[in-house]
């Protein structure tokens, strides 16, 4: 069974190369697709060089879309990641 | 957890190799398999066939190397050891050296097997920076 979800997340923190490495380990743990959003660009959750070239910077919001059968855990995995950025 | 798939960074200069390995440790994680040959063995610019050998061997654990180059002769040195010391699973990737590297290293480090990270390498290549 597919299923998608749609979370937004308020960045602590830039979206540099540390979190982005941490946001690709927490995705890959899942079958789910994940895309984060930001301002116009898609990245895969899984790619770290796409992460990073959002360029989401401490105080915008991102918008994180996951579809697949763990799509909820997913989701809430790299919310978690994004949101504990330092 | 299996082995990760192994990375070799291949590079006229140690420093740069040393450099670009602790970035890659930062990002991706300390179980990371990162060998580098940089310079020649004299600790001059360059590349060395030997250095290069012996961090192929290093960096196969069993899941696979990848290999990347920095530029040129690097390129050539890879191809020598490795077409007279075969690995069947050691790849020359064509990406750019910094960010064909970490794309590499941080999915290799979420236990990605070989195929997934040679293409994460190579998807470097078209990744805007900007």
């Amino acid at each position: 069974m597919s299923v998608s979800s749609e979370t937004a997340v308020v960045l602590p923190a830039h979206l540099h190369a540390r979190p982005a490495g941490q946001v690709v380990q927490a995705a890959a743990r899942f079958q789910a697709e994940v895309e984060i959003e930001y301002a116009g660009k898609v990245a895969n959750a899984r790619g770290v060089l796409a992460v990073m070239a959002l360029g989401a910077t401490a105080g915008t919001t991102v918008t994180l879309r996951a579809t697949g059968p763990d799509a909820a855990e997913a989701l809430d995995a790299v919310a978690a990641v994004l949101t504990a950025a330092r | 957890m299996t082995r990760t798939v192994g990375i070799v960074l291949v590079s006229h200069s140690a420093e740069l190799a040393a450099g670009l390995r602790e970035l890659l440790l930062q990002v991706g994680g300390g179980s990371l398999a990162v060998e580098v040959a940089g310079g020649t063995g004299e600790g001059g610019i360059g590349t060395s066939y030997d250095l290069v050998r012996a961090a192929i061997e290093k960096a196969d654990g069993g899941a696979g190397v990848v290999v990347l180059p920095d530029l040129g002769s690097s390129v050539l040195t890879a191809r020598a050891v490795l077409d007279d010391h075969p690995v069947p699973d050691a790849v020359i990737v064509d990406a750019p050296f910094v960010e064909g590297a970490m794309a590499a290293a941080v999915i290799a480090a979420t236990g990605a097997d070989l195929a997934t990270a040679v293409a994460a390498a190579e998807e470097a290549r078209d990744v805007r920076k900007l």
